[in-house]
């Protein structure tokens, strides 16, 4: 297993390091990259799917973006933007020369009629709408944005590449229902076949930013001709396809399938951590209604057993109470006492007792998309049924689950993973609306004076006390970290191992 | 001649013995009943329990300790094999039930009423134009994804190859002198439905519905192995494939062993099937 | 001989009739709101309802089968919710791989079953016979993902002879792409043997003790001249009948196959539109699925009535 902690180490060097470093990079050749599957949609304002953003974020581009640092960094803007005193009016310059596919250029009037169809339709831009009192062109370069109070999340809102504040022209952004997928990104759509590929091919007039590349943001080089995107949503058949070497780069591999992809035609790429997966619990109705009863199972999960059955091996997850780990600004252990890696059997029972539970089954809503959602299931149903808990596993098929967690009287918890998102606000227990409906005035509290402080340093003190108060509450069960397994051909290089692969900057060596 | 004269009327007790003198019969019918003593008895037969997980155990190979080996949660597979086969087994069973239930029904109405004849042959026809696993497919998604649903499903699926078998016997039934006698007589329907034509068509239900519940079996497997069928938490030899799926190249153990249980499980019936098509009815061992 | 062909022609758009119907009704049961699902965990009501009005689920269930008849009377089976392209587009880019597994598989489920169905018959009852009847039930027996999951696991992962899945790529060439079907292909045809070669076998037990036949023999004809040149031509019109059928049925070998060996065919996107919810790929495929049984069986039906006048109704 020294292998996988070398691959790791040298992805981190990566992820710092710029790939301008090679000195070969060659122009053209195509690349076929191999996805869970067929995005249900190419317009990433209405998803926040990560397959959407991964494919789209070659096509289309946001105001701002982020680095390798998760640090905010201008991408159509020219600069950061300029925050009036009391943190409500931001005034955004864009970019000059920037052109659509379409050939038209950009300008302030389709950046504000995108971030109108966004605070309209896309699901995190309805949620920044209650904060937003009007987005407004100066000029022809000039947008301002007007809040009715200091909103901290706003510009990683506008960096997000799901439910993404896309720039799109005018006259597209004007319908809710997006028929023609006109960007400005470096990549624009080529042929697309439903269920077989989605072809993207170099968009000739595409304007760079002139900076180094780094992470998300800096210069875009477009060495590839073109990019297919392969729907494989067969979990064995993408393992079985990066073996034979038959895609040059494999998203989403079972960390089981580590070694044998080394051992194949394709290199493993691990990204560690990658996310977090998640319990979460509904707080508006049915048992878990009671906090005492959340309490009660927060005590009595074993995480590192669900994370050993669903992972394997250490070398994959890490037992991690924290909802950051370390070497993120958020990383604080404020309030993870209530964590405990093999549970605390004796403190359930005190629970139970000062719990309504009676008795009634836990439903647990979960689908086999994700085989090791289902894994930590099991191996948490066999620990609630220990503590004396009675248990329902409810598995539906991904689609279903998707909509029935949006129904409270359908399941008492869910689960699901996200990656560690840059900005903590944004994660789902977070959002009052969001399933799971979480709302209490310690939370409203904590976050709302977290939210509201424009200071990072700040930030990161108020944090602690929004972990704490997850802690506290038990909205969700945060089970460990764990890491994220791809495979790449030997040929492609200059790939920064990201939650969200993309490929510009990427070439084909001879 | 005396000796055949009294074997000819009771035909059940001696149907046993009969089909103990065919070897592949034989074969077939002992398989079959240690396969279903095994599930009975599968608490005897193994110190664990089938959903005891035990993750310091997970993907162990297969060893004196865990004959069969270990799952990914630490299971032990020959524990999880006879457990999966009391669901297995019954719900093919069941679906032996119902498709009997609704092709007797139909085969009946069918068979005995002139005028119902047609439009029921035809709506057999139609549902026998659809693919089994296809029909199957859309009718558990019809209907939810359940053990009892998959039940119903199944046994709409195979009850109009009931109903033809049932059809044709009693097609032939009808015209036989004593069915007419008592239709002369004035006997209710029912009463003729039950007493005759039920009792002399048990021979082809038997053999039909042997052959159904080996295809069930397949059937139920492969419907959990494409996702849409049994709740995967529920050990089927069918969930067991599907689960032990993505273990293939590193724990082979996983999915061989249930399938295995399939093959040995379904190859005894159609074995018996075949056994008692030959004793019971030879005119129809010509047909598939 | 006209009449009794009018006779099969209703028969046949009856049972056509009775497949549209169920159909239908089997569609508008499965529970679920293709809306719901295509618009995403975050859907407002207003939306849903908008959509639906789009996709014309609003109608009474009465007005919905009218529209669907029309539609089926005029070729159109609706558009694929989760694509966005007609269903018909979307089962006939994915016609090919179906078309070509089915083919292969069907060819080696007859080259291997023909001759061992004619030896068994013709040695009937003897050891050959009986192990060959039981090697038939053992391919019957198989369950064909579970064999597939096994072929890929000997014969591509461990001897590396085939490529373990896939149907080769984008743009992948011909050869390219028959070379992944071998393996399914093999799996499918295998499974698929039992039948054909259980009837060969029969039909050729039947012809064996025809009169003609054993006049051959007694003219003093040479055996193989009696198998093949008399009972097997003979013999040939049931065996192609359950050929024509095992064609048929072997789209439920293929939704399977295309699964284990991720073939991009109508199989897969049958099974894929069942987990999506896509109800029009649902209904037009189970139609067209369905309707292919009754036409081959019509067809059969026709020859039946074209070779041997004397059949009828």
């Amino acid at each position: 297993m020294k292998s996988i902690l070398k691959a790791a180490a040298i992805a981190a060097l990566a992820g710092i390091s710029l790939p301008n470093f090679a000195m070969a990079q060659t122009e053209g050749g195509a690349i076929d990259v191999a996805t869970i599957g067929e995005p249900p949609t190419l317009d990433p304002m209405t998803s926040t799917a990560d397959l959407v953003g991964i494919i789209t974020q070659h096509m289309f581009e946001t105001l701002y973006t982020f680095d390798a640092n998760w640090a905010v960094v201008p991408l159509l803007a020219a600069d950061m933007p300029e925050i009036s005193e009391d943190g409500t009016v931001y005034t955004i310059t864009l970019r000059d020369g920037v052109t659509f596919h379409d050939g038209s250029d950009m300008t302030a009037e389709d950046v504000v009629a995108s971030l109108e169809r966004w605070l309209r339709i896309a699901s995190r831009g309805m949620q920044t709408a209650e904060s937003v009192e009007s987005v407004e062109a100066v000029d022809d370069l000039t947008v301002e944005i007007t809040l009715n109070g200091p909103y901290a999340p706003l510009l990683a809102l506008l960096s997000l590449n799901n439910s993404a504040a896309i720039v799109i022209p005018s006259e597209i952004a004007s319908a809710d229902v997006m028929e023609d997928f006109i960007g400005t990104g470096p990549y624009q759509l080529g042929e697309r076949r439903p269920d077989q590929f989605t072809q993207l091919t170099r968009f000739e007039d595409y304007a760079s930013r002139d900076e180094e590349p780094n992470g998300y943001g800096g210069g875009r080089h477009q060495y590839l001709d073109e990019i297919r995107f392969v729907p494989v949503p067969d979990p064995n058949t993408r393992i079985e396809g990066a073996v034979a070497g038959q895609f040059d780069y494999v998203d989403s591999i079972a960390v089981e399938a580590y070694d044998r992809i080394a051992s194949g035609n394709t290199e493993p790429v691990m990204l560690a951590p990658f996310g977090w997966p998640v319990f979460v619990m509904n707080t508006s109705e049915g048992v878990n209604a009671d906090i005492n009863l959340r309490k009660a199972i927060q005590a009595a999960l074993a995480p590192q057993d669900m994370l050993l059955a669903a992972f394997g091996s250490e070398d994959f997850f890490s037992v991690d109470g924290a909802m950051y780990p370390e070497g993120y600004v958020w990383h604080t252990e404020a309030g993870t006492e209530p964590y405990k890696p093999m549970g605390d059997m004796e403190l359930v029972a005190q629970l139970l007792e000062e719990s309504d539970y009676d008795g009634s089954p836990i439903r647990i809503l979960t689908s086999r998309q994700y085989e090791f959602h289902y894994t930590m299931a099991q191996v948490a149903e066999a620990y609630l049924e220990a503590a004396g808990m009675d248990v329902q596993l409810d598995v539906v098929e991904w689609a279903t689950l998707t909509q029935q967690r949006t129904d409270p009287a359908a399941w008492d918890i869910y689960i699901t993973h996200s990656p560690f998102l840059p900005e903590p606000s944004l994660t789902g227990i977070m959002s009052d609306t969001s399933p799971g409906w979480w709302v209490s005035d310690a939370k409203h509290e904590a976050l709302g004076a977290f939210n509201a402080e424009a200071d990072p340093d700040a930030r990161v003190e108020l944090w602690a006390a929004v972990q704490e108060v997850v802690y506290e509450e038990v909205p969700a069960f945060k089970v460990g970290n764990f890491n994220a397994v791809a495979a790449q051909s030997p040929a492609l290089e200059g790939v920064t191992p990201a939650p969200w692969p993309y490929f510009w900057n990427a070439y084909l060596e001879e | 001649m005396a000796a055949v004269a009294s074997s000819a009327p009771g035909k059940t007790p001696n149907l046993l013995i009969r089909l103990l003198g065919r070897p592949t019969a034989a074969i077939g019918l002992i398989v079959i009943t240690l396969v279903v003593l095994a599930a009975i008895f599968a608490p005897l037969l193994t110190p664990y329990n089938p959903a005891q997980l035990s993750i310091v155990n997970r993907l162990t190979a297969p060893n004196p300790e865990f004959w069969l080996g270990t799952d990914d949660l630490g299971r032990d597979i020959f524990t999880r094999v006879l457990y999966a086969g009391q669901t297995s087994l019954s719900v093919a069973f069941a679906v032996v039930i119902v498709a009997s239930i609704l092709g007797i029904l139909l085969g009946l109405v069918a068979g005995f009423f002139r005028k119902a004849d047609a439009p029921v042959s035809r709506v057999i026809d139609a549902m026998m134009s659809f693919p089994d696993i296809l029909l199957a497919i859309a009718l558990v998604a019809a209907l939810g994804a359940s053990a009892v649903n998959v039940v119903i499903a199944l046994g709409i699926v195979y009850a109009p190859r009931m109903a033809r078998v049932v059809r044709a016997s009693t097609l032939v039934i009808r015209e036989l002198p004593y069915v007419e006698a008592a239709r002369a007589l004035a006997v209710p329907t029912p009463v003729i439905l039950v007493r005759h034509v039920l009792r002399n068509i048990t021979s082809p239900l038997l053999v039909q519905g042997t052959f159904i519940f080996a295809q069930a079996i397949l059937a139920e497997a492969g419907l959990s192995f494409l996702g849409v069928g049994i709740s995967p938490d529920i050990p089927t030899w069918g969930t067991m494939i599907s689960g032990g799926r993505q273990f293939m190249n590193s724990a082979g153990w996983l999915l061989f062993y249930p399938g295995l249980a399939i093959v040995i499980t379904v190859l005894a019936l159609q074995l018996l099937g075949d056994g008692l098509r030959d004793l019971l009815d030879p005119r129809l061992a010509k047909d598939i | 001989m006209l009449r009794a062909a009018l006779n099969r022609l209703i028969g046949m758009l009856t049972v056509m009739a009775i497949v549209v119907t169920i159909v239908f009704i089997i569609v508008r049961v499965t529970p679920g709101d293709p809306a719901a699902v295509m618009l995403g965990p975050d859907a407002n009501a207003a939306d849903i309802q908008a959509l639906r009005q789009r996709l014309g689920l609003d109608g009474s269930i009465i007005q919905q089968f009218i529209s669907y008849i029309g539609g089926i009377l005029r070729g159109d089976l609706g558009q694929s919710i989760f694509l966005g392209q007609p269903v018909t587009t979307a089962l006939w880019m994915r016609a090919e791989p179906t078309f070509f597994l089915t083919i292969f598989s069907l060819s080696i489920a007859t080259i291997i079953a023909l001759p061992i169905g004619v030896a068994s018959a013709y040695w009937r009852g003897s050891v050959f016979d009986q192990v060959m009847t039981a090697v038939a039930m053992f391919a019957a027996s198989v369950p064909s993902f579970w064999l597939g999951l096994i072929f890929i696991q000997t014969f591509a992962v461990g001897l590396g002879w085939f490529p373990t899945s896939g149907y080769g790529g984008p743009y992948s060439s011909l050869g390219d792409r028959l070379y992944h079907l071998i393996l399914p292909a093999t799996t499918l045809g295998i499974v698929s043997s039992a039948l054909i070669m259980r009837f060969t076998r029969a039909s050729m037990l039947d012809v064996l003790n025809d009169d003609y036949v054993r006049t051959a023999r007694s003219k003093g004809m040479s055996e193989w001249r009696v198998v093949v040149r008399h009972a097997l031509k003979n013999a040939l019109i049931p065996i192609l009948t359950v050929v024509g059928l095992t064609a048929a049925l072997l789209i439920s070998g293929a939704i399977v196959t295309e699964t284990v060996f991720a073939l991009p065919g109508v199989g897969n996107l049958i099974v894929s539109a069942v987990l999506r919810r896509d109800y029009p790929v649902i209904q037009g495929a189970l139609l067209i699925v369905a309707g292919l049984y009754v036409l081959v069986n019509f067809l059969i039906d026709m020859l039946y009535l074209l070779v041997d006048p004397r059949v009828r109704y």
